[in-house]
């Protein structure tokens, strides 16, 4: 007897249990609450320090006020999927360390996606909408078109911008395979993210190529987001950025799922 | 080979690890060191599991057994050797194999934590593709050999410790798989749990002729459940036979329980071959009375204790 | 409490933390990494402002500033609120407070190993690579005294602020959201993220009152000398800030915590 498990499968199986894991959220509202609420502060902090900022500095690098708001809506939109979808991976440390990660690896179906589905978290949807809000306020600013071509543009290099953050989230993840204490490479990466919003021009000589290639938080705003903003002049990295995306992911889960077979489940 | 389950040739499983120092000046030099030693988890393990059979598979602490499991279930490639699950290669093709068997982690649950059990069962249900029909014949039973009704609307996260591994252990078997591997079931339960456990092993493997592995400390399980038992000691496999026949292997030993004055009991272990019997309690009458006496056939306890400390050799 | 009791958790804190020792240099490594993201923003932010000295603060400052501030961080990073869950949930909390020592003293000493760590591995390679860089724009005198007894202090304060987070996880399980709140809070009113003396003056008002300027804001102040704090005058209201709210926090902290375990215990959480 012998199953054939396709993309059919999978969406079908994740829609079951992001159903029931809904249901069961509703019933833990504190929980619910104490998250939204942690969103909400993180949200208004970023803006906060994005404010002093601009109150000391008017420009960055030939980039005005707007624009740069512009950037940070587009990466707080960008890191939607991996608030929401991606979120297990901060567990997987503790996981592993404690050897409960085995049971992963019992049931007929892909570790990564059984490990990943576990775990929906809603609270990403407030950092979205904060997101939406940031975006939509700096276009108007900005006087962009607005047109069905943009706008699927816009969703398009979105999700490839996502794309890139899920991929440096799961490779910082994976890193517990091999390294006991990588708590810290999580928190770091999580860091690291908070210069996506800032134009990738600001790097130079091997640190731009660090920043585009090996870490790649150049294309989670910056790349992606001057295909809206400077459609006349676009770089040819901003147009191959959904394939690189893509390519990234890939990587990223290949890694993972590397580091789930080199893992030698000896912690108990 | 078409009659097992389980078939197992010269399994070998070696793992690296570093030679670590002493003390806080040798936590420093480890950061910089290279010294890497190999310890062999399992020597040359064969191992053949008739389908419907329940073996014991036993051995002290870090004997090697939770290594063993995880080769069994394809989470481990073994270093050398063979390993043939249901006739397949368990650590090449994980998905297929992992579709052929069931695994319980007494202690582990690997239910969603906040479902209520029926949804975790629907949702294991769609995993493992099992046809409706078959689903709803296989939650007839489960309710003809358990009272499921308490738990089946329960989050796993409110359930006691018992009502968690009784509900891990139906999850086990709702696939209806070829093994399942039990590890330490019945750990940290009470007397009535552990018993409610056994039979619903029994009466599961009974009715779908599932072939059970089950890894344990308590030698309760093994009389309830197991004919057939294996032993691993140092990676090493040291028994493998029915337990009546190492009972007949200690057939001259006897346990003797002596009441004494005080109304409290002693018990010893004896060699009938190289002991008589009345000569112990005679010395011992000498010492203070004695009220009762009674003697017993050694325990399933004392045989694997004996084997442990190394006196079956 | 025996002291050698208490140095015995912290030499085995430290035998701990060096056990992991990839971890140790991938952390280096992302610090690294960290500063170097660091440097390019605030050099493209000076650049582009095209003057010199930003309320009192040149390029070198900030940059000095920030890349203490984040190995500051480093050094008092502590994942009390992610452990402390993790035992509530797995029932482990329940063996921690049966040991023959108070609860949130043990925890501390638990951690001081790897603050002893950290600190030869991250606080004190990225000063000795500021100093080597800035040609000593840092004062090597007293003030290094300050600094320590500052930062020393700092870590008090920090834990206790750990402490009272991770005490509301015996309340919920949503132990991200605790986290994050506290991170930013923290990160932001510190000015570990930014000096505080960019912020407005509003803000600024109110941050002085507040306690994270204790974690970081005063001990960076104390070493780079500035506000006053190379004089005994300057210097004497920063670490009395400093203590009271570490009297503040402790027993606030304690206080939480107490009626919190007593709470669960009676209801048998």
């Amino acid at each position: 007897m012998e199953h054939v498990r396709g993309l059919a499968f999978y969406t079908k199986l994740y829609r079951k249990i992001l159903v029931q894991d809904l249901k069961t959220k509703m019933s833990y509202r504190a929980d619910f609450i104490i998250s939204t609420i942690g969103m909400i502060m993180t949200n208004l902090s970023g803006f906060v320090t994005f404010l002093i900022l601009f109150r000391n500095f008017p420009t960055i690098n030939g980039w005005d006020y707007y624009h740069m708001l512009f950037l940070y809506g587009f990466s707080l939109v960008a890191l939607t999927p991996v608030q929401c979808f991606f979120d297990n991976n901060w567990n997987l440390r503790f996981m592993v360390y404690s050897g409960d990660f085995i049971k992963y690896c019992f049931r007929p179906v892909n570790v990564f996606f059984y490990f990943i589905s576990e775990v929906f978290d809603v609270k990403g949807l407030g950092q979205l909408a904060f997101g939406i809000g940031t975006l939509v306020y700096s276009w108007i600013h900005i006087g962009l078109p607005v047109s069905f071509m943009i706008i699927l543009k816009l969703i398009v290099f979105l999700i490839t911008a996502s794309l890139f953050m899920i991929a440096l989230m799961n490779a910082a993840a994976a890193t517990c395979f091999w390294i006991k204490n990588s708590g810290y490479v999580m928190v770091i990466m999580f860091r690291f993210k908070d210069f996506a919003k800032y134009p990738a021009s600001i790097f130079s000589g091997i640190f731009k190529v660090i920043f585009t290639f090996v870490i790649p938080i150049a294309f989670v705003a910056y790349y992606p987001s001057l295909v809206i903003l400077d459609p006349d002049n676009v770089p040819l990295l901003s147009l191959l950025s959904p394939v690189l995306g893509i390519l990234f992911f890939y990587l990223s889960y290949k890694f993972w799922m590397l580091g789930v077979r080199k893992y030698d489940f000896t912690g108990s | 080979m078409e009659d097992y389950a389980l078939v197992m040739k010269d399994v070998c499983k070696d793992f690296k690890v570093l030679n670590r120092h002493e003390g806080l000046k040798g936590s420093i030099q480890d950061l910089f060191s290279r010294d890497y030693k190999t310890i062999s988890a399992v020597k040359d393990v064969s191992l053949n599991v008739k389908r419907g059979e329940i073996i014991g598979y036993l051995g002290p602490n870090g004997a090697g057994k939770s290594t063993t499991i995880k080769m069994m279930t394809g989470v481990l490639e073994p270093t050398s050797g063979e390993i043939l699950v249901n006739g397949k290669v368990p650590y090449k093709n994980r998905t297929e194999n992992c579709e052929n068997i069931g695994v319980v982690f007494g202690q582990r649950s690997q239910l969603w934590w906040s479902l209520p059990l029926i949804e975790s069962f629907k949702l294991l249900r769609d995993i493992y593709m099992v046809p409706k029909n078959e689903y709803n014949d296989m939650i007839e039973l489960y309710k003809s050999l358990v009272d499921i009704e308490p738990i089946i609307n329960k989050p796993v996260r409110q359930m006691s410790l018992g009502q968690r591994t009784l509900s891990d252990i139906l999850a086990a078997f709702l696939h209806n798989p070829a093994i399942v591997f039990l590890d330490e079931p019945t750990i940290g339960l009470d007397v009535s749990m552990k018993d409610k456990i056994r039979s619903l092993i029994k009466g599961l493997n009974k009715e779908k002729n599932t072939t059970v592995i089950l890894t344990t400390h308590d030698m309760g399980d093994v009389d309830a459940l197991c004919k057939r038992i294996v032993i691993i000691d140092k990676g090493t496999k040291i028994y493998d036979n029915d337990i009546e026949h190492l009972k007949s292997y200690f057939g001259s030993y006897r346990t003797l329980h002596m009441r004494l004055a005080d109304d409290t009991w002693e018990s010893m272990l004896i060699d009938e071959k190289e002991t008589d019997i009345m000569d112990v309690i005679m010395r011992k009458q000498k010492e203070t009375k004695i009220k009762d006496i009674r003697l017993e056939e050694i325990s399933t306890e004392e045989v694997i204790k004996k084997i442990y400390e190394g006196d079956a050799a | 409490m025996n002291p050698r009791k208490l140095l015995a958790l912290t030499r085995a804190g430290i035998m701990e933390s060096l056990q992991f020792r990839l971890g140790t240099f991938v952390t280096l490594f992302a610090n690294l990494i960290y500063l170097v993201l660091v440097y390019y923003l605030w050099k493209a932010i000076y650049a582009s402002s095209g003057v010199d000295v930003v309320n009192g603060m040149t390029f070198t400052d900030t940059m000095i500033y920030l890349i203490l501030a984040t190995s500051l961080f480093n050094f008092l990073e502590m994942f009390v609120v992610w452990d402390m869950s993790r035992s509530i949930q797995s029932g482990k909390i329940i063996l921690d407070l049966l040991k023959p020592m108070k609860f949130r003293r043990y925890t501390f000493w638990s951690y001081s190993g790897s603050h002893v760590v950290s600190f030869f591995l991250t606080f004190l390679p990225t000063f000795v690579v500021v100093m080597i860089i800035t040609h000593g724009a840092i004062h090597m005198g007293l003030n290094l005294i300050w600094f320590v007894i500052a930062t020393v202090f700092a870590l008090l304060i920090n834990f206790n602020i750990e402490m009272l987070v991770a005490t509301v996880c015996l309340y919920t399980e949503s132990t991200w959201g605790i986290n994050i709140v506290k991170e930013t809070i923290v990160l932001l009113l510190s000015g570990a993220s930014i000096p505080i003396a960019f912020f407005p003056d509003k803000l600024k008002t109110v941050v002085e009152y507040m306690p994270f300027r204790g974690v970081y804001d005063i001990p960076l102040t104390i070493l780079l000398q500035k506000n006053g704090s190379d004089t005994l005058e300057g210097l004497l209201p920063m670490f009395l800030f400093q203590l009271i709210w570490i009297v503040i926090l402790t027993a606030a902290g304690t206080l939480f915590w107490n009626y919190s375990v007593k709470k669960i215990t009676v209801n048998g959480g």
